[in-house]
């Protein structure tokens, strides 16, 4: 049913995996710095320190801890794994202790994957995220706690990596969900989540992105849009997910791939069509095998009714 | 013309629950299975409705199988290995061709024996086999967040859900066999009144005696 | 008769009061003959107790002891809000005006001399007293939750009470490679303790004892009787320690219960002087303070409570801050023990949370009377709450450090590094690292023979050194851990704690053993240094190869286990002697010492013979308690092919019995006596720093570089150390 759907979707999610997410990042401004693998980055002098995964300082301003460490193994497989620290990063850096004037250091992800020569051809382009996100929640709110929200607050530069067709789902939810929970710790606590009127809440948060209800439903072969919806604003209609055509899903399941579904033969491709919900018939084999015995027990029973009947009507006759 | 009082009174009462919890559920079920198409409830309901039925359904069941333990009716429930396969297909063809042939009912109810082989084995399964399981996988639907992430490799929430469509549907095949079924007496009406009042009437009984 | 008849009219009935018969039957006999045969198996004496300092007051002395110690509280609370910075006289008419004020008697006066003066209590008897109000405490527990249970059972179950667990959820592997007490059989562990100051540490020989030292003064020799054993740090009042709680079944009898010491932990004004051996018709006892004052200054748990004892074990006795030390005893006074069991104090003075007013239960929260000393622990000791947190970062979160330029760098760190490994800088000096318990020295002054502290050090790699470690350890208190490389280079208990290289230890133990030899002659000098400096040059070659082969097999999953991180362990290791019948490549089991003849004779060998003839020492080498625990037991010390019960002893003199040092160092962890100022930079990232990072199991590569840090002159030229700003 929602094949057609996975197929355009794959016709774009591909090349835009491939040019989108691949591209540079960086902060210098007006500089074109040159495409990804290029050339082998050596960054090891940097990661000497930034490796430790307890590289963190507490903010004198917000008092909350300022994690500066990067895990080299998430990194090298990064959307930016192939670039150099320098890429991005003033050159200056190199220097211990870090110049104090480079500490504000700013980049703009938009700028730089903009810059690249096939961003017009993208079909998801940086500048609709940007657009997207200029009316997120996260960007109009006047709540003090999103005061300098950016690409960076939910993307680590230095570990993000898009989601693969054919991936575990179930990983692919608790990866993007995990990226919501860091600042969204309300929702963990189970006596202020404003989820509690979710019936089966754990279960929802373990197979659903958080996104999934809390972006605008997008028409179909869009993507996931960038502009995240106030709780309020948000999807709170159950038949948007559980119902023969459910859109919200939908995205999460552009994911499995058909190809990953033909390698596991035809009776998990019918068994397993997808993972099961609630209110959606996920196995019409069953569906229509217990239709199909349940009317032709109605016409045996309707014929042995019948000549019940007939028989009733006999006996009537030879009594009479 | 003879009488029997087959039913108790709490065999009726539940009979009655049951029947109505039944029919909740098949409709409730479809409501949230086939969400979205006419005449259906809408899916918050339809889960509040379905969930409650199933708690009370559950409820009703224990005791249904508490009360065959220390009633009489539990005896019902025996089988009577003894020339079973004779009867059951003494049973069957009166069914299959008897029945048109306005053939005597082979079965004749008795304080000691009020179903038939077939209604018997019939019953057993529906009752302990069918019954439970629908109950379990009800139940370990309520609480899927406890369940473990795969049952014998599969989603286990997948396998709960298969298992309880699939015997709900069993069960709906059931219901309408049973409520064909009971039009097979000797009226039509001979066994419906007899799950109301709990008396069965019997004309054969005077002929033999 | 009549209701006898009737009773038996029916056989249901019949059947129904045998039944019960039996039941009153059994109870029976195991609430009076079961307790009876096990005292008769264990020889325990047990018998109704009584205390010198518990007495009746009259209404007129309570009335003046309450006015005493209400006005000192009030006197000490005023002294405390008046300012100082005025003439005294006065600061004095303040202080006595405050005194008299409404709220300041309502804050700082005992209140449990209201409580008794209202419920007529005028003698402290011992828990009975307590238990009046407190029959039942409430338990705050982490998950929020709070539930009521019994006082009573609630201590007696602690391991401040019975010192010993069968409970799983210990991080202990034995050499076997199994998790102690994780199968099915599980044993008492605890009771144990090797590293203690008192010879032989065995509770059951070495409870009480009264030693007659012959100090010297001025030339004149004058006798006098001295208080030792391991009583006088845990709090059961008996003739010896609660043994019952070893058995599968079983209670302790309401004696030893009445003798549980509240006091010495809930009082303010314990007095420490009666914590003294005493002996009464029964035996040798520890007394107690049950006097009024004590148990009038009942307060919320202070440092100083648990200070009492527990500096003993940090500190040590000579520490010039043990304020029980101080308190030795107004007869029989407590034998002070020299050389320090860790060296790391907790005192304002030499720890920066003392100084910052912390509390032990700060950081140790209590539930109830269970006490959580961490998850992470190297040692045998019994745990109560295994699994609750007790660690630096529970309060100082994953980046503590917020004073410095480089305090990234500094978090950094925490990576790979406990935050003792920087702010404990050195041990007190007297902490002891070798300890020959075999060759004892007379100290004059004491007039008692001691074990000889063949090496004290508190300084890094001599007294204490650095291991990886991940919060397991070994069956003889070994910390396990690995290089987070995964390398196999790293190997401790072949390198680092079964070998001493280190020159200037080397030679102060020559030293040591050429003073020895003056005393004992048959001391083979060099024989001696390389036994005490590299104990596993005392097994075959067989029982080596073994070694290396259970460590590899048995230990290097434990030490791979988890995250590693470099802590600082104090070093131990003691000559005793061994019974060789119980041997393994790791250790003999090891036999304790009678403190009176010890302490007294000086003849080390027939203090041995005397408390092996101790009765549970004998039980231990019978069968019984073989397939009950010893089994189990040298399984996880090592040993595999079971307990042997040949009694070390025929026809009174010891056979099989060998003096030797452990073959490998004990290491103890040190959490206390914390410096506000970690290291310097250069301390450990230097070409002679104070770790050894090849040993530590990093490659020749990275060993270089960490030895040579760039930057970390750099760092340390420019902003010095983290906090105290020093620039040395």
């Amino acid at each position: 049913m929602s094949d057609r759907n996975i197929d355009s979707r794959l016709k774009w999610t591909a090349p835009a995996l491939a040019a989108g997410w691949f591209l540079i990042l960086s902060g210098l401004v007006g500089t074109h710095v040159a495409c990804a693998g290029s050339e082998t980055a050596d960054n090891k002098a940097c990661l000497r320190c930034h490796q430790m995964t307890t590289l963190a300082y507490r903010d004198p301003e917000t008092g909350k801890i300022v994690d500066l460490s990067i895990d080299p193994k998430a990194l090298s497989h990064s959307a930016h794994g192939e670039l150099a620290c320098s890429d991005c990063h003033a050159p200056d850096f190199e220097r211990y202790p870090h110049p104090q004037r480079l500490k504000n250091e700013s980049l703009s992800c938009v700028r730089c994957h903009e810059g690249q020569d096939d961003a017009a051809e993208r079909l998801y382009r940086f500048q609709t995220i940007d657009e997207e996100f200029e009316h997120s929640v996260h960007a109009t709110s006047d709540d003090p706690k999103v005061a300098g929200f950016s690409c960076h607050s939910c993307h680590d530069p230095h570990a993000f990596r898009n989601s693969q067709v054919g991936e575990d789902i179930a990983q692919i939810v608790r990866a993007d969900n995990a990226i919501c929970l860091s600042c969204h710790t309300k929702v963990q606590d189970p006596l202020r989540d404003p989820h509690t009127w979710l019936p089966n809440r754990e279960k929802h948060q373990e197979s659903v992105r958080c996104l999934d209800c809390h972006t605008p439903v997008s028409e179909d072969g869009q993507t996931v849009s960038h502009q995240i919806l106030a709780g309020n604003d948000s999807n709170r209609d159950c038949v948007n997910c559980h119902s023969k055509k459910p859109q919200l899903l939908n995205r999460l399941y552009q994911y499995r791939s058909e190809t990953d579904l033909a390698n596991q033969g035809w009776v998990s491709k019918a068994l397993f069509n997808e993972a099961y919900v609630v209110g959606m018939s996920r196995s019409p084999l069953i569906d229509r095998l217990a239709l199909a015995i349940i009317g032709i027990t109605l016409l045996v029973l309707g014929a042995h009714g019948y000549g019940r009947y007939r028989a009733h009507r006999r006996s009537k006759e030879d009594q009479a | 013309m003879s009488q029997l009082y087959l039913y108790a009174r709490w065999v009726r009462i539940w009979h009655w629950i049951n029947a109505l919890l039944f029919l909740t559920l098949m409709y409730s079920g479809a409501s949230m299975h086939f969400n979205g198409a006419v005449l259906l409830l809408d899916f918050q309901t339809a889960i509040t409705v379905h969930n409650t039925a199933g708690i009370l359904l559950t409820i009703g069941w224990i005791g249904f199988v508490i009360g065959n333990l220390i009633s009489t009716n539990g005896r019902h429930y025996h089988v009577q290995l003894k020339g079973f396969i004779g009867r059951l297909i003494a049973q069957s063809l009166y069914y299959g061709y008897g029945i048109f042939k306005n053939a005597p009912h082979p079965f004749h109810p008795s304080a000691e024996a009020k179903l038939n082989t077939l209604q018997q084995i019939t019953y057993i399964g529906v009752m302990y086999l069918l019954m439970p399981l629908l109950i379990i996988s009800g139940w370990a639907f309520l609480f899927s967040v406890y369940l473990p992430e795969t049952l014998l490799g599969i989603g286990s929430v997948w396998v709960v859900a298969m298992s309880h469509l699939t015997i709900a549907y069993l069960l709906v095949l059931f219901l309408l066999v049973h409520l064909y079924i009971i039009t097979t007496g000797e009226t039509v009406m001979t066994n419906m009144r007899a799950m109301l009042t709990g008396w069965h009437r019997d004309s054969h009984q005077e002929t033999e005696g | 008769m009549k209701p006898l008849q009737n009773l038996l009219s029916t056989p249901a009935r019949r059947r129904l009061l045998i039944v019960a018969l039996v039941l009153i039957a059994l109870t029976l006999a195991y609430k009076r003959l079961y307790p009876l045969m096990f005292e008769s198996y264990v020889g325990e004496t047990n018998a109704r107790l009584t205390y010198d300092s518990s007495k009746t007051l009259t209404d007129a002395e309570f009335e003046a002891l309450a006015t005493d110690l209400s006005r000192e509280a009030r006197y000490r609370k005023a002294d405390s809000i008046v300012e100082t910075d005025q003439a005294p006289f006065a600061r004095q008419v303040k202080i006595e005006i405050l005194m008299g004020t409404e709220s300041v008697v309502r804050d700082a006066e005992p209140s449990h001399i209201k409580y008794f003066r209202d419920a007529g209590i005028r003698r402290y008897e011992g828990p009975d007293t307590c238990l009046t109000c407190h029959a039942t405490i409430k338990i705050d527990h982490p998950d929020g939750s709070v539930s009521t249970i019994n006082t009573l059972n609630d201590i007696v179950n602690s391991v401040h009470f019975k010192f010993q667990s069968s409970s799983g959820g210990f991080s202990t592997y034995g050499y076997d490679g199994r998790r102690v007490n994780s199968g099915v059989h599980k044993i008492p562990v605890g009771k144990i303790d090797r590293a203690c100051g008192i010879p032989g540490s065995f509770t059951w020989t070495g409870w009480a004892a009264l030693v007659t030292a012959k100090p010297e003064h001025d030339g004149k020799v004058e006798p006098q009787l001295r208080s030792e054993g391991c009583g006088q740090c845990h709090i059961g009042g008996n003739y010896q320690p609660a043994t019952e709680k070893m058995m599968p079944i079983g209670d302790v009898p309401n004696e030893v219960k009445e003798g549980i010491d509240c006091l010495i932990c809930h009082s303010t004004q314990y007095d420490m002087n009666r914590r003294v051996v005493i002996r009464d018709a029964h035996g040798l006892r520890w007394d107690q303070d049950r006097s009024m004052r004590a148990a009038l200054t009942v307060g919320p748990i202070r440092a100083e409570n648990c200070l009492r004892c527990h500096q003993h074990n940090m500190g040590g006795d000579t520490y010039t801050h043990n304020a029980a030390a101080q308190q030795p005893g107004y007869e029989h006074q407590r034998i002070l023990h020299r050389g320090a069991k860790r060296g790391n104090p907790f005192s304002p003075q030499d720890d920066a949370h003392a100084a910052a007013g912390l509390e032990c239960t700060d950081c140790h929260r209590p539930e109830g009377h269970k006490i959580p000393r961490g998850r992470k622990g190297v040692d045998l000791v019994a745990n109560d709450l295994p699994g609750k947190e007790v660690s630096c970062e529970s309060c100082h979160s994953r980046a503590p450090h917020n004073n410095s330029e480089h305090k990234a760098l500094l978090n950094g760190h925490i990576d790979r590094l406990a935050c003792e490994t920087c702010h404990i800088e050195e041990l007190q000096p007297d902490n002891v690292v070798l300890r020959d318990w075999v060759h004892p020295t007379w100290n004059a002054e004491e007039g008692i023979w001691e074990p000889t502290d063949i090496y004290r050090s508190g300084a890094p790699g001599k007294g204490f050194t650095f291991l990886w470690f991940n919060g397991n350890g070994t069956f003889l208190a070994n910390a396990l851990g690995n290089n987070p490389n995964g390398s196999d280079v790293y190997n401790p208990l072949m390198r680092q704690i079964a070998r001493i290289d280190d020159p200037e230890v080397i030679a102060a133990v020559r030293t040591k053993a050429v003073e020895l030899k003056q005393q004992y002659p048959d001391i083979d000098v060099e024989r001696y240094v390389q036994i005490a400096t590299n104990p596993v040059s005392q097994l075959t070659p067989d029982m080596l190869k073994k070694r290396e082969t259970m460590v590899r097999d048995n230990l290097r999953g434990p030490m791979n286990e988890g995250e590693s991180r470099i802590y600082p362990f104090k070093l131990f290791n003691a000559m005793m002697y061994e019974d060789m019948s119980n041997q393994g490549p790791f250790g003999a089991m090891i036999l304790p010492f009678d403190y009176k003849t010890y302490y007294e004779t000086g003849n080390s060998k027939a203090a041995v013979a005397k408390a092996v003839q101790d009765p549970i020492v004998q039980r231990m080498y019978q069968e019984p308690f073989k397939l009950y625990m010893m089994d189990e037991f040298m399984a996880y010390f090592g040993v595999t092919n079971g307990w042997k019960t040949d009694y070390p002893i025929v026809d009174g003199t010891l056979v099989n019995v060998e003096p030797h040092w452990m073959r490998q160092m004990g290491t103890l962890m040190v959490n206390h006596g914390i410096q506000r100022a970690g290291r310097e930079c250069t301390d450990c990232h230097s070409p002679n720093g104070i770790m050894d990072f090849a040993k530590l199991g990093y490659t020749p590569e990275r060993t270089a570089e960490l030895e040579n840090v760039d930057i970390a002159e750099e760092v340390e030229s420019g902003d010095g150390r983290a906090q105290s700003g020093s620039n040395d």
